[in-house]
């Protein structure tokens, strides 16, 4: 059990319910023909999580902190593979699923491994190419294949 | 008509050309899935739902949602069966519902005898999955009697039950679980509340008005989820796999396993049925017995076959008894079938009692293609063993950045939305911190999923009642279920205050 982590976590559920019930507070409280609104199963489920939060909390106390061996994360990896995903969906509708797809595997295959760049080069395009022609050309399903300014 | 002529109708459906392409190729990605290292069957099933959608997209509403759970629940299967091969292979189970057939498939690997192995947890399935079956088809329809006499209030503490009892069993703090439901619940509010048609947490930001979609949160978690895992740990390698060697075992060991299928199969069924325990507490109990009932007990963990028969074919059973809450009572009892349940409302069916009435050909044709599928299974697995055992060995340097791939391609292709590739990429790094830190991911995408469910039935009980909560507790059938709810919760905390070592289920 990673105490700081629990810590932080029933802090940040303590202040989502806290949060549901504060904004639950501003739906009408009853609804047509009912005396029950649509506020009270939020509000209800706000309170719940208020009281889990603060029993967490005291867990977290109670427990003593159990040495956790420290593995190194790779973050370096992570974040680099993480940002092209964000700027590959960014950017999906803009750049069009084929080139998006084929950049950001391309970029992803070298980042975990280096080297064989003819067989990167040449998965990428496949499952690129082969996606946009199975789902778009013979399924008929919307997604930007290639950019505005290239169709 | 009778049981026997819908079941002769659902055949009619399963059989239909595409549905037996759609079985097939379930069976063959859940296998896969279940081979591959990093995919269990959570987010395999999560990951297909929009690549079926997509598939299913030229056919009418009812038909394309029966041939895309058919696909489903082959994959389902197909992983369940999938994940005993690393196990036996690499000693590496590939779902946490195997890792008992590692202590005696492993040794029988290194013995020489991992084809034995392989084909006797492939027959062990089948056999399985069989008579699940059979207990599915009689067990459904008197079930889903009942179930129609339900009134709100029972649904209500019904589900509540379906919640706590999966709560209880995830994980390792009981807290954390109920948390995560809680959490999942709260999601579900999001969005126009059904009932009145008031917009609820949406800040006035339209993209929140028809609610988070149930899809983006569990293709995040889960796939996402395992992959951002994999890289941050840098678990890429899969070890050396053992020699298969002879495929078909012999008599002795047929006739050695043949008992522990049969009671393995009985056991798994009805530990599947019960919500919260499932696949993988099946197994556990399974070997258990095995050990037990065994003349030599100490033979165990040294390459005796019973110690993998019997664990193998509970854990198939339990995939088919967890489709009767969820076929019958519309009350998924573990995170897979939550994720199937979630798909089959996005083709708009609401599993449970009405399900049978209301889309026949639906509900049946699922149960005549798990008999199929299941035939599938056997038959392609027994020749394929090397072929999967082949796919072991994929790189995961390809694998990984393609399935970051297929879960962009699979959300956008469903919701053609910027905003839910973000809260995608959002839920798989949540995912990986909350499953890295002991926070169960199941309970929550089940309070997700019953979420509106719960609602409904709760507002329509206390409307009954004018607001008044006791009614939850004057229904007898409501009562009874809270009760069974409560002592979910509170036996596993007792039984932990006493030191005793709780067996928990962290299967989806």
């Amino acid at each position: 059990m990673n105490k700081t982590f629990d810590r932080y976590a029933s802090i940040v559920f303590l202040l989502l319910g806290i949060g549901f019930m504060w904004q639950s507070a501003g739906i009408s409280s009853s609804a047509y023909g009912s005396t029950v609104g649509p506020n009270i199963f939020p509000f209800g489920l706000g309170l719940a999580l208020v009281l889990l939060s603060i029993r967490l909390f005291y867990e977290v106390l109670k427990t003593k902190s159990a040495e956790r061996q420290k593995e190194q994360l790779d973050y370096k990896r992570f974040l680099l593979i993480f940002g092209a995903a964000v700027l590959y969906a960014f950017f999906l509708e803009a750049i069009g699923y084929v080139i998006g797809t084929f950049a950001f595997l391309l970029f992803a295959f070298q980042t975990i491994e280096r080297g064989k760049w003819l067989r990167s080069v040449l998965i990428a395009a496949l499952f690129s190419i082969l996606v946009y022609v199975v789902f778009v050309v013979l399924l008929e399903g919307s997604m930007p294949g290639f950019p505005v300014w290239l169709s | 008509m009778n049981v026997l002529d819908y079941l002769a109708s659902g055949f009619a459906t399963a059989l239909q050309w595409h549905n037996l392409l759609f079985a097939l190729i379930g069976v063959l990605i859940g296998t896969s899935v279940g081979v591959l290292p990093g995919i269990g069957p959570m987010s395999g099933v999560a990951l297909l739902i929009p690549v079926t959608a997509t598939m299913t997209g030229g056919l009418p509403p009812e038909a394309a949602a029966t041939s895309s759970i058919i696909l489903l629940a082959g994959v389902y299967y197909g992983a369940m069966y999938g994940g005993s091969t690393t196990s036996i292979l690499l000693n590496t189970p590939g779902e946490s519902s195997s890792v008992v057939t590692t202590l005696d498939g492993y040794q029988m690997a290194k013995q020489g005898r991992a084809g034995a192995a392989l084909s006797i947890s492939a027959i062990g399935s089948f056999a399985a999955g069989l008579f699940a079956l059979i207990a599915l088809i009689a067990l459904a329809q008197p079930l889903s009697d009942v179930a129609i006499k339900f009134g709100p209030a029972d649904y209500f503490s019904l589900m509540l039950l379906g919640l706590c009892a999966v709560s209880g069993l995830a994980g390792k703090s009981i807290t954390k679980a109920l948390i995560m439901t809680v959490t999942g619940l709260l999601l579900a509010t999001i969005g126009m509340d059904t009932v009145s048609g008031v917009a609820r947490f949406t800040f006035g930001i339209p993209l929140l008005y028809s609610g988070l979609e149930f899809l983006t949160i569990a293709v995040g978690l889960f796939a996402l989820g395992e992959v951002f895992k994999t890289i941050l740990e840098k678990d890429y390698g899969a070890g050396a796999t053992s020699k298969i060697g002879r495929i078909l075992p012999t008599r002795k060991d047929l006739k050695d396993s043949a008992g522990p299928i049969a009671r393995g199969s009985v056991l798994g069924f009805f530990i599947g049925i019960l919500p919260g325990a499932g696949a993988t507490l099946a197994s556990f109990f399974s070997y258990i017995v095995e050990k037990k009932l065994s003349k030599n007990p100490s033979s165990f963990g040294k390459g005796n076959i019973a110690g993998v028969a019997a664990p193998e074919s509970a854990n198939n059973a339990a995939s088919g008894g967890a489709m009767i809450p969820l076929l019958t009572l519309g009350i998924p009892g573990s995170g897979t079938t939550a994720i199937l349940m979630g798909a089959l409302i996005m083709y708009n069916i609401q599993p449970g009692p009405l399900l049978f009435e209301e889309h026949p050909d639906v509900a049946w044709g699922l149960i005549a293609s798990m008999l199929i599928g299941n035939l599938l299974l056997l038959v392609l697995n027994m020749p394929l063993v090397k072929v999967f055992a082949k796919v072991i060995q994929t790189p995961a340097k390809y694998l990984i950045p393609i399935i970051i791939a297929i879960s962009i391609f699979g959300v956008y292709a469903v919701q053609a939305q910027i905003f839910d590739l973000m809260l995608l990429l959002g839920c798989g790094v949540a995912g990986f911190l909350l499953a890295r830190n002991d926070y169960p991911l199941a309970p929550l995408v089940l309070g997700l999923v019953l979420g509106p469910m719960i609602e409904n039935n709760m507002r329509r009980a206390l409307t009954t009642s004018n607001g008044d909560f006791m009614i939850f507790l004057q229904k007898p059938m409501s009562l009874v279920f809270l009760i069974i709810a409560a002592l979910w919760i509170a036996v596993p905390i007792l039984l932990k205050r006493r030191g005793k070592e709780v067996v928990v289920n962290e299967e989806g």
